[in-house]
């Protein structure tokens, strides 16, 4: 029986008469509509998805479809049939894009609704308008100003230093004794002194912007965020990699370096060069009515970092930090200042180290907890941190359990041949036709691929597994048929790009020896929140939701991190993806005092698993080393994707 | 008082698997050996009865070992230079099935022949393993497994990186395979799970955990063993599978059992020591779930045998 | 039933005060859930909630323990059928059984209880005697002359015993058995002399029964005689008993069990007494005093109490793989089993042969050992001088891993005229490395 189809879209305006029972991307095609199929027709990628707006169709498979999409009218058109007469809306690709309900976006940074400068914030302006002296009156400058606070603000017993004390009396005397302070108030520790920050000539506009900084200091990558506190809105985002990784990759290389002769200092200086450079960068992206911002006239810094980042930073030895039995110097370094730890923003500003739990669990988690919101939740929920170390955090507002488990850099892009970080010229997703075992990818910015990042690698080993490319224990099939799977000088491997497309002009490939690591990498992750999970006795399952931090690129597409067993099977709208927690925890602790204090609860509150000191950890770590896992129960829409291949 | 005892109750089974072919079935041993089918832990008759009881392979080789203990060297005296002689005495000697090693010197021809010789000089189920290197492995075990069409043998030993072409030869042939991991549920698991993604089928898969000899390590082939039953019990599809066990090999390996000289009187009589130490390792190894072991010494055969009975009839 | 760590966390005072000496009070409570320290180091737990916390914190199975002059056995506690799901804790102790009528009993005795073997670098020895009480009033004095290990009295004759433990008097000995028909009288003589006691019954039903009235006699100390005919039934019986005190919490079996390993006669004394410690028994005695037995039994013994929970590890030392030669490669890896597996496996596959330097690196892999300073150069080079490699070799040459590239130049310091390799990262790449580099 002869149906008529027609097709409507962006440019598109076509109809074509076909029989019962066509596919509906045959049909496109006979219409002279190409309808991209990177799985090669599967009904795996659903990038083929199109709207049904009237007639019979029947779907032969929905793998990719929501029920929502589905009622909406959505079908797949690779493996839907026609079954009357129809008409199909052809949205736009990147609509497609966006809808798929596995690709999760990262979610944007706004300022928290409760933010009330200077109520919730710790550093703050005064004005103050003190009597000049005279020969009746021959009080000095300091106890002058002491005496403005107490009259003028009922303020008593502020601390003030001597650098201050250098630039007190011009300061006073250039407004007619009228001065602006800026300081820091007592609520943050108990009988912790009002101190003076910095003291400026004249009354400036009481609401007029207040700088400050929060940072986290990555072992690889650098973040920092310029703020003004008074609005509480971010004004500048920056990053950079760390410039101790010439000194060694990971934390253990780095600790061994600082122990070594004037190594220490040196570690100290590479990041205070990174920090400082970041605030030039930062600051010159801020264009103020008298001209560029510059770091001296920022008043605080708030600062998270893993243990031993944070240890580095303050020139700490942080040697007992890998020696069993993992002890740091310290989990909560004192508020100390920028001229103390050399950062070079307004002297006497605020320095803020936020608190960590362990060794091998930083301030980048407490933060981080504090940013997902985990700490306030109230179902059992899991925050993973993907990173080189994955770190770990289940519980809700009642209690929470932390572990930390050496995961490698293989997802950021690091220890794999062709392997680099999610920036441009990065491929981030690719697909392989199950048929030809052709790949279709997508690259950061459009342009020639340069390397996969993270999001490539997990959505490649995912595609080579699922089209057999790979066998469950991540070995290469040479037999498999395809001139792209080839034996290496590492064993067999895959050729993603030939070079003749890539911007080197050599081909980008996965190799027996990258898999190995990304499945170590992957591997370690789960099993550290398994265990973790088993270590309360809360199953998995009943975890409410996952928030996943680290950067992965702007999204992860869960379906691939669940087939490759990275992430567990759960629907995917149980998954967050929060993009770098860490820098976020440091932001609100920055703006506001309460925050900070609940960071530093959270740090006393986590409890600190050490998954080394039994043997269930590395069992659990060898039961996650084969694609997905051994025990394929564990993930049933994995099981039902490989019966659909 | 009426005690009420508590009976676990389990979702899954071992899988009842048969070595060897009769003529009927297109072989020509005078029996076949059936092993698996267990549906509780070791021997826990108030739960379920023992449907098959675990078996004990001798072990010999294609040449005579130089390297095996004075007191093995002893017992089976000439039969050790001649594999089918070797093979009838450890029938007698109450074997159930022959373990025939084949050597590095032995070609893809003498490999074949004997297996062959074996195979007529004893009725019984077969299992040939090869030298133990990946290409040598290969390239005696294709032939024997060819020529050998239809007895249901073991062919072994597969491990995970060389499996492919003996499981390929296997399935091609209608033999079984002994799938070995080192020590480890999840190896194992993980080795039976490529072995059955070839298409092999479920019932012509053994597995063999690997074990420790008593004192070297055979506490975690023990725990192995119970935790692949317990899974397997519990409904892990991928560890039913029966197991066999070397503990003649390992237990033959070790000082203790080995030599009589230079060692420390606390020891005691060498030759009875060293019946106890293979003797003890595979009772322990039967206690765990153990379906098939394999023994060197005729007297460790007797008594094993002889606790195999106790435990099968409670 | 046991109680979870969160589950024991919420009866706790949550104020995480660290007094107990623990971060946290959920650090506390999985702790007490392992059963790895006792609830009395909280000072601020409710009433209420150590009544709760008491019922899932009792040993299901009694602790007993023999004592002699100083020397000490403990028995029971178990909290686990299978190994793997903790560890077995207290080992059964091993008695030799001894006739007080028996001329030679000093002899004997003193002989049996001078055995001293030694496994891996521990002593081994039995715990005690089984006096049989037939005759010789004096025989308890007699074996305490020679030895000072706890003792077990077999009889049933009150009296005798009565007086035989007066000669033991400050110690704690085990009674061998009471059963239906004496146990009152035994049970006095218990008392009296704080002794344990161990009861006999042809079934669990009557052995339950026994040992309540046992206890209503004022005896808590026992020890269950399971009878059986043979190997299954005795299996059966010491699976049923323990599966009753640990998963029905049935506190009338919840003791340790004794088992007689030569009763089906003495060819068969060995195999029975290995199944007894594999399979729950909590004293084993035998009749034979033969180190080639009791060796293996005592080594069988270790192996199955040995806590699964530490890292598995393989010795350290040299192997040879595929006959080496004095010119073949030296190579080195830690003492992590799967790290050491995989070096290993390939090597052996490739059929080239290599000396394998096993440093003890703690059970871990090289990159966590070489991270938490167990495989640095002084360790390598520690091992290499303490396995004699030198003797071995003619060509002085070792390959370092891949991964720890990094000490290449502290370990030739270390290492005076050795050659220092780097090979690669992974073990799968090391037989072309081997093929390639090394000729």
């Amino acid at each position: 029986m002869e149906h008529s189809i027609t097709f409507t879209g962006e440019n598109i305006d076509a109809k074509v008469k076909v029989s019962t029972n066509t596919l509906l991307a045959d049909a496109a095609h006979d219409a002279g509509i190409d309808i991209g199929q990177p799985c090669g027709g599967q009904g795996r990628c659903g990038r083929c998805a199109v709207q049904v707006t009237s007639g019979d169709v029947r779907r032969r498979s929905t793998l990719r479809l929501s029920l929502d999409d589905i009622a909406q009218g959505y079908a797949l058109a690779c493996q839907t049939v026609v079954e009357g007469d129809v008409a199909i809306y052809i949205p736009p690709q990147e609509k497609i894009e966006r809808r798929l309900t596995t690709d999760r976006v990262v979610a944007e940074v706004s300022v928290p609704s409760d933010y009330e400068y200077p109520f919730t914030q710790s550093v703050r302006r005064m004005h103050l308008t003190l009597t000049p002296p005279s020969m009746d009156d021959q009080t000095d400058d300091w106890s002058r100003t002491q005496t403005a606070f107490r009259l003028q603000h009922r303020m008593e017993q502020i601390v003030c230093s001597v650098g201050l004390l250098r630039k007190m009396g011009e300061v006073l005397r250039e407004k007619d004794w009228r001065v602006t302070a800026i300081i820091e108030t007592g609520n943050l520790e108990e009988g912790h002194p009002t101190r003076l920050i910095d003291l400026r000539a004249g009354h400036e506009d009481e609401y007029a912007p207040l700088w400050g900084c929060a940072v986290d200091i990555g072992t690889t990558t650098v973040t920092l965020w310029l703020v003004d506190l008074v609005t509480g809105q971010v004004k500048a985002q920056v990053a950079e990699y760390n410039g101790q990784i010439s000194r060694g990759e990971d934390v253990v290389s780095r600790i061994i370096y600082a122990a070594k002769k004037s190594g220490g200092d040196e570690l100290r200086q590479r990041v205070l060069d990174t920090i400082n450079g970041l605030l030039e960068l930062a600051c010159k992206r801020v264009k103020l009515p008298e001209g560029n911002l510059t770091p001296e006239q920022l008043v605080k810094a708030t600062i998270a970092g893993n243990s031993t980042m944070m240890h580095l930073l303050l020139g700490i030895p942080a040697s007992n930090i890998r020696l069993s039995p993992f002890i740091t110097a310290v989990n909560q370094p004192p508020t100390s200042t920028a001229r103390e730890v050399g950062l070079n923003i307004s002297p006497e500003a605020v320095v803020d180290c936020l608190p960590g739990v362990a060794s091998y669990v930083g301030a980048d988690i407490t933060a981080g907890v504090l940013s997902s919101g985990l700490d306030n939740a109230e179902n059992v929920t899991l925050f993973l941190d993907v990173g080189t170390n994955g770190e770990t955090v289940l519980g809700n507002r009642d209690w929470l359990v932390t572990c930390a488990c050496s995961a490698g850099p293989a997802f950021e892009g690091a220890g794999v041949v062709n392997g680099m970080r999610a920036t441009t010229g990065a491929i981030e997703e690719v697909w392989i036709n199950s048929e030809t075992l052709e790949p279709t990818y997508r690259v950061i910015g459009g342009g020639k691929p340069k390397g996969i990042c993270g999001s490539g690698l997990i959505s490649l080993l995912s595609e080579a597994f699922l089209t057999g490319i790979l066998d469950k224990g991540g070995n290469v099939n040479l037999t498999a048929g395809s001139s792209r799977v080839r034996e290496g000088a590492h064993g067999g491997e895959y050729v993603v790009a030939w070079g003749a497309e890539t911007e080197s002009g050599e081909d980008i490939v996965i190799t027996r020896v990258d898999i190995d690591n990304l499945l170590r990498a992957k591997a370690a992750i789960y099993a550290g929140f398994t265990v973790l999970a088993e270590n309360v006795g809360i199953p998995l399952e009943t975890t409410d939701k996952v928030l996943v931090g680290g950067s992965f690129g702007k999204y992860i597409n869960v379906e691939k991190a669940v087939q490759i067993g990275l992430l567990p099977d759960m629907e995917w709208n149980r998954f967050e993806f929060l993009g770098n927690t860490s820098v976020k925890g440091a932001y609100y602790a920055l703006l506001d005092w309460r925050k900070r204090e609940r960071i530093s609860e959270i740090a006393k509150r986590m409890t600190y698993i050490e998954l080394s000191a039994d043997n269930s950890f590395y069992d659990a770590f060898t039961s996650a080393l084969f694609l997905p896992h051994t025990d394929l129960r564990r993930f049933p829409s994995v099981e039902s994707a490989l019966g659909k291949v | 008082m009426p005690i009420e005892i508590p009976k676990d109750k389990w979702a899954g089974s071992i899988r009842a698997i048969t070595i060897g072919a009769t003529s009927a079935e297109g072989g020509t041993r005078s029996r076949c050996v059936t092993i698996g089918g267990e549906t509780t832990m070791p021997y826990l008759h108030f739960e379920a009865p023992t449907p098959n009881k675990p078996v004990i392979a001798i072990e010999i080789k294609s040449r005579k070992p130089e390297d095996w203990s004075p007191l093995l060297m002893e017992v089976w005296g000439e039969a050790m230079t001649d594999p089918a002689q070797w093979a009838k005495k450890s029938e007698e000697a109450g074997a159930d099935l022959i373990a025939l090693g084949l050597t590095v010197e032995d070609t893809p021809d003498d490999a074949v022949r004997i297996v062959k010789s074996v195979l007529s000089a004893t009725g019984l189920p077969l299992i040939v393993w090869g030298p133990g290197q990946a290409e040598k492995d290969n390239e005696v075990l294709v032939p024997v497994s060819e020529a050998t069409k239809g007895e249901k043998l073991v062919l072994g030993i597969c491990e995970d990186k060389n499996y492919r072409t003996i499981v390929a030869t296997a399935m091609a042939n209608g033999h079984l395979v002994q799938a070995r991991a080192p020590m480890d549920v999840n190896l194992s698991k993980q080795l039976n799970i490529l072995i059955s993604d070839m298409g092999m089928p479920k019932e012509r898969i053994i597995m063999d955990p690997t074990t420790g000899a008593l004192g070297y390590g055979i506490e975690y082939g023990y725990s192995v063993m119970e935790r692949l039953r317990l899974a397997a019990l519990q409904g892990d599809a991928m560890t039913q599978y029966p197991m066999i066990v070397t503990p003649g090999f390992e237990a033959w390996k070790t000082k203790e059992a080995k030599v009589g000289e230079g060692v420390p009187e606390a020891w005691g009589d060498w030759k009875a020591r060293a019946i106890h130490w293979e003797t003890l390792t595979a009772i322990a190894l039967v206690e765990s779930g153990a379906d098939i072991v394999v023994l060197r010494h005729p007297e460790s055969v007797a008594r094993v045998k002889d606790a195999i009975e106790e435990l099968i009839t409670a | 039933m046991a109680l979870s760590g969160i589950q024991i966390y919420k009866l706790l005072p949550q104020t995480n005060c660290k007094e107990c000496s623990f971060p946290t009070c959920l650090a506390f409570a999985m702790k007490l859930a392992a059963k790895q320290v006792e609830l009395s180091a909280c000072p601020y737990v409710s009433e209420e909630s150590k009544k709760q916390l008491a019922e899932s914190a009792a040993p299901p199975i009694r602790l007993i323990s023999l004592r002699a002059n100083g020397t000490e056995l403990k028995v029971g506690n178990e909290v686990v059928m299978f190994r793997h799901e903790k560890t077995f804790y207290n080992k059964p102790g091993l008695f030799l059984r001894v006739k007080a009528s028996d001329p030679d009993l000093a002899k004997k005795v003193a002989a049996a209880d001078a055995y001293k073997v030694n496994y891996v670098g521990m002593d081994f020895s039995i715990d005690g005697f089984a006096i049989e009480l037939d005759g010789n009033p004096e025989a308890a004095k007699t074996v305490r002359s020679v030895t000072k290990r706890p003792l077990i009295l077999i009889g049933n004759d009150a009296a005798a015993l009565d007086s035989t433990l007066s000669q033991l008097a400050g110690e704690s000995t085990l009674i061998y058995a009471a059963d239906s028909s004496n146990h009152e009288s035994l049970a006095d003589v218990a008392k009296k002399h704080k002794a344990i006691l161990a009861v006999k019954a042809d079934s669990l039903e009557a052995l339950a029964d026994l040992t309540q009235k046992v206890q209503a006699r004022g005896v808590e100390d026992m020890v269950l005689d399971l009878g059986g005919k043979n190997l299954g039934e005795w299996l059966t019986r010491s699976t049923q008993a323990r599966r009753l005190a640990l998963k029905s919490n049935f506190k009338p079996l919840g003791y340790p069990t004794i088992f007689f390993a030569a009763q089906n006669g003495l060819d068969k004394e060995a195999v029975y007494a290995s199944q007894a410690i594999t399979k729950y028994a909590g004293f084993v005695v035998i009749d034979t005093f033969a180190p080639e037995m009791i060796y293996p039994l005592l080594v069988l013994r270790e192996n199955i109490y040995t806590d699964p929970q530490k890292p598995i590890q393989v010795q350290p030392g040299i192997y040879e793989i595929n006959s080496p030669k004095p010119d073949s490669p030296v190579l080195v890896t830690t003492n992590f089993s799967i790290t050491y597996f995989a070096v290993a496996n390939e090597v052996e596959g490739s059929g080239l042969p290599a000396w394998l330097v096993v440093t003890d690196a703690e059970g871990m892999s090289v990159l966590t050992a070489w991270a938490a300073g167990k495989f640095d150069a002084e360790r390598i080079a520690k091992a290499i001088k303490g396995f004699n490699v030198e003797e071995k070799v003619s060509k002085k040459r070792i390959v370092l891993p891949g991964h720890v590239a990094v000490l290449s130049g502290e370990v030739e310091e270390e290492l005076p005229g050795w050659e220092v390799r780097v090979g690669p990262r992974e073990a799968v790449d090391l037989p072309a490395f081997m093929k390639q580099v090394l000729n």
